[in-house]
C-alpha cells in the first residue's frame, strides 16, 4: 500500500516563469547586492552593489516589458499578470532605478553598508510589484508587508542623524497600525463574501447582494483606512511630513514616488475588481477622503519652509487628485489614475532631484532657502524644479495638466462633476505655494554668504569640477557666479553631481515632452485600465 | 503479532544505549568547572533570579532569532526528504533553491558578525 502510494508521481504545481520574472529579477538582485556588501573593499561595495542593483532594475524593467499585453493569472490566481500590474510596475521600476542613482553619493547608503542599502531598496520594489499583482486578500498583505518593512529600515539609514531615526520609527509604529487596521477589514471582508479571492469577492457581493452587508461595510471601511494610511490620505497623513522630513531624500524620493504608486495600483484592482458591486456604498465614502486630503494638503503647504515637508503635503493633496480616478471605477477612471501616477513619477523625481542635489551642494538642507537665486546660478537645476512645480500645479504644456485633465474628465463623466471642481480648486490654491519656489528660484539673489564664501574650500563647482562632464549641461555653465555658488564651506559636501543633475534634467524634459506629446503615455495607461475586465 | 513492535525496541535500546554513551563521555572527557552557576536551573540563557532593573544583551534575541531561521529550515526539508523520489527532480531543484537562499542569509549573517557574542 504505502509502496503504491510513494511510486505514483506527484506532480508540482505549473510555474510561469514569464510572469514572475520582473517579482524574481528583483528578489535575485537584492540577494546577489546583498552579498556583494560582504566585500572587503569600500569602494567596491559602493560601486558594484550599486551598479548590480541598476542591473537588476533594468532587467526588471526589460521582464516588464517582454510580458507586456499579457492577461493571466499566476501562483494558483494568488497574482494577476495584466497591464494595470505591468504598467504600475514600469512606474516602480523606474523610481528604483532612480532611488539608486539618487543615493550613489547618499551618506545613508554609506553608514547602512551599501550592500544592505540597495538590496531593501530592490526588496520594498519587489514588494509593490506583489502588490499591484496581488488578487487575493492574502498576497495583498503580503505585499504591503514586504513594502513596508524595509521602507521602515530604509528611513532609519541615517544612523548618526537623529530626524532619521524619529522618521524610521515613526513609520514603523503608524504603518504598523495602518497595516494591523488594513488586516483587521481583510478579515472581515473574508468573513462577509467567504472567500480571499478577488473575483470570488466580487461574484459574492453581487449574487449575494451584499452590497450594503454591515460586516463587509466594516470591513471595507478599514481597509480604506489602511490603505489611506499607506497611500498618505487625509486624514491618515499625520505621518507624512515628519516621515519625509526626516528619512534622507533619496529614500524620501522613493517613498512619495513609488508608494504611492503602489498603494494606488491597488486601490484601483481591489475597489474595482472585488468591491466594484459595492461601489454605490464605498464610492461617496472615497469621494470624501479625496476631497479631505485635497484640501489639508494644498492648505498645509502653505506655511511650509522646508521642501521636502513641502512636497509632502503636495503628495497628500495628489493623492487627494488620484483617488478620484478610483471613485468613479470606470475604466476612464482607472485610465486617468495610471496616466497621472506616470506623470507624477516624473515630476517628483525632477522636483525630489534638484532638493537632492542643493542638499549637498549648499549644506542648507532641505530649506526653501537653499534654491533662493538658482535661476542665475545653476540654470540647469532651476529649470526642472520649475517644470516639475507647474507640472505639479497643472500649468498647461507640462504633463500635470493632461494628468489633471483626464481626471476631471473621468470625475465628470462618472457623476462626480464636484469632485472634478474640488480638483480645480485644489489645483489654484496649489499654485501659491508650488510658485513660492519658483519664484525663491528665479527671483531672489542667492542666499548671501559673506566672508565664508571667500574661505570655501570649494571655488567654482560647476566648470572646475574633476567630475564635471564636458557634455551639454557644462558648456551652458555661466562663469562661477558671485553669489549662491559653494555655500557655507563645512555643508558643501559635493561639487557638480552629473547623475542627480542628469536625472532632474532627463525627468523634467520628460515632463514637458509629455505635456505637449502625451499620447505614449496614453497608450500605456490605456492599455492599463483595459485591462479592469470588470468595467466599462 | 510481537514482532511488529521490533523496531520501537530497537529504537528504544539504541536511544538509551547513545544518549548513556554520550552522557559517560561527556563526564569522562569534558572539563569540569565548580562555579556557583552550575547549581542553576538552567545553566545557559538568562539567570533564573534578576534584579528588577536587570538589562540583558540585544545579542540574545540576534541569536534566538537566528536560531529560529535556521532551525525551521529543517522543518521544512523533512517533508521533502520522505517523498522526494514522489515528486522527481522538482523537489530536488526547489529545495537547491531553498538550501541556497539559506545558504546566502547564513554567510551574510556570518560575514557580518552577527554569530559573535557582544
Amino acid at each position: 500500500m504505502s509502496v503504491a502510494l510513494a511510486a505514483a508521481r506527484l506532480h508540482g504545481p505549473h510555474i510561469d516563469w514569464g510572469g514572475l520574472s520582473p517579482i524574481l529579477a528583483l528578489l535575485g538582485g537584492a540577494v546577489v547586492v546583498l552579498l556583494v556588501g560582504l566585500a572587503p573593499r569600500r569602494e567596491v561595495r559602493r560601486l558594484v552593489a550599486s551598479g548590480l542593483a541598476l542591473v537588476a532594475f533594468a532587467a526588471a524593467l526589460g521582464c516588464t516589458i517582454w510580458q507586456w499585453d499579457a492577461s493571466k493569472s499566476i501562483v494558483s490566481g494568488a497574482l494577476r499578470v495584466d497591464d494595470l500590474a505591468l504598467a504600475v510596475n514600469l512606474i516602480l521600476v523606474s523610481a528604483g532605478a532612480a532611488t539608486v542613482l539618487l543615493s550613489w553619493r547618499a551618506r545613508a547608503s554609506g553608514e547602512a553598508g551599501h550592500g544592505e542599502f540597495y538590496a531593501l531598496v530592490l526588496t520594498s520594489t519587489a514588494g509593490m510589484s506583489v502588490l499591484v499583482a496581488a488578487q487575493n486578500t492574502v498576497s495583498l498583505f503580503l505585499g504591503i508587508e514586504l513594502l513596508s518593512i524595509p521602507l521602515y529600515v530604509l528611513c532609519a539609514t541615517e544612523l548618526h542623524r537623529s530626524p532619521s531615526l524619529e522618521s524610521g520609527l515613526k513609520y514603523l509604529v503608524i504603518g504598523s497600525v495602518g497595516s494591523a487596521t488594513l488586516l483587521y477589514g481583510l478579515a472581515m471582508i473574508y468573513g462577509a463574501t467567504g472567500s480571499t479571492d478577488f473575483d470570488a469577492i466580487a461574484s459574492a457581493i453581487a449574487s449575494g447582494g451584499l452590497a450594503s452587508d454591515p460586516l463587509l461595510l466594516t470591513g471595507i471601511a478599514l481597509v480604506v483606512v489602511g490603505l489611506a494610511f499607506k497611500s498618505s490620505v487625509a486624514p491618515f497623513h499625520q505621518w507624512t511630513p515628519d516621515v519625509y522630513e526626516g528619512a534622507p531624500t533619496p529614500i524620501t524620493t522613493f517613498m512619495a514616488v513609488a508608494t504611492k504608486a503602489a498603494a494606488l495600483g491597488i486601490f484601483l484592482r481591489f475597489f474595482d475588481v472585488a468591491l466594484v458591486s459595492a461601489q454605490v456604498s464605498w464610492a461617496p465614502a472615497l469621494a470624501a477622503l479625496a476631497t479631505i486630503s485635497i484640501v489639508v494638503g494644498n492648505v498645509g503647504a502653505l506655511g511650509q519652509s522646508s521642501l521636502k515637508r513641502l512636497l509632502a503635503y503636495s503628495a497628500v493633496a495628489q493623492a487627494g487628485y488620484l483617488l478620484a480616478g478610483v471613485v468613479v471605477s470606470t475604466r476612464a477612471g482607472a485610465r486617468a489614475t495610471v496616466f497621472y501616477l506616470a506623470v507624477y513619477l516624473l515630476m517628483n523625481l525632477a522636483a525630489f532631484a534638484v532638493v537632492v542635489a542643493r542638499e549637498r551642494e549648499t549644506g542648507l538642507g532641505d530649506d526653501i532657502a537653499a534654491v533662493e537665486g538658482l535661476g542665475a546660478s545653476r540654470p540647469w537645476l532651476a529649470w526642472p524644479m520649475t517644470i516639475a512645480m507647474l507640472s505639479l500645479a497643472g500649468i498647461p504644456a507640462t504633463a500635470g495638466f493632461v494628468g489633471k485633465l483626464f481626471l476631471i474628465q473621468a470625475s465628470a463623466d462618472g457623476g462626480y462633476t464636484w469632485l472634478g471642481v474640488v480638483i480645480v480648486v485644489g489645483s489654484m490654491v496649489s499654485l501659491a505655494y508650488y510658485l513660492r519656489v519658483v519664484a525663491a528660484m528665479w527671483m531672489r539673489p542667492g542666499p548671501s554668504l559673506g566672508a565664508t564664501e571667500a574661505a570655501s574650500p570649494y571655488p567654482a563647482i560647476a566648470g572646475g569640477s574633476p567630475e564635471a562632464d564636458p557634455d551639454a549641461i557644462g558648456t551652458s555653465t555661466p562663469a562661477a557666479p558671485p553669489a549662491g555658488d559653494g555655500g557655507p564651506g563645512a555643508g558643501a559636501r559635493e561639487g557638480f553631481q552629473p547623475e542627480v543633475v542628469g536625472l532632474a534634467l532627463a525627468a523634467g524634459a520628460a515632463t514637458v515632452f509629455f505635456g505637449i506629446v502625451p499620447s505614449p503615455l496614453v497608450d500605456l495607461a490605456r492599455a492599463a485600465g483595459n485591462s479592469l475586465l470588470g468595467l466599462f | 503479532m510481537l514482532r511488529s513492535y521490533l523496531p520501537a525496541l530497537v529504537f528504544l535500546l539504541l536511544g538509551g544505549v547513545v544518549g548513556l554513551a554520550f552522557a559517560l563521555l561527556n563526564h569522562r572527557l569534558g572539563p569540569h568547572r565548580r562555579v556557583a552557576h552550575k547549581q542553576d536551573p538552567y545553566e545557559c540563557g538568562l539567570p533564573s533570579e534578576v534584579r528588577r532593573g536587570f538589562r540583558f544583551g540585544i545579542s540574545f534575541y540576534l541569536v534566538a532569532m537566528l536560531f529560529i531561521l535556521f532551525d525551521i529550515e529543517v522543518i521544512f526539508l523533512y517533508p521533502v526528504a520522505v517523498r522526494v523520489r514522489a515528486f522527481g527532480a522538482f523537489a530536488l531543484y526547489e529545495t537547491i533553491v531553498f538550501i541556497v537562499l539559506l545558504a546566502v542569509a547564513f554567510v551574510y549573517v556570518w560575514r557580518r558578525g552577527a554569530l559573535e557574542w557582544r
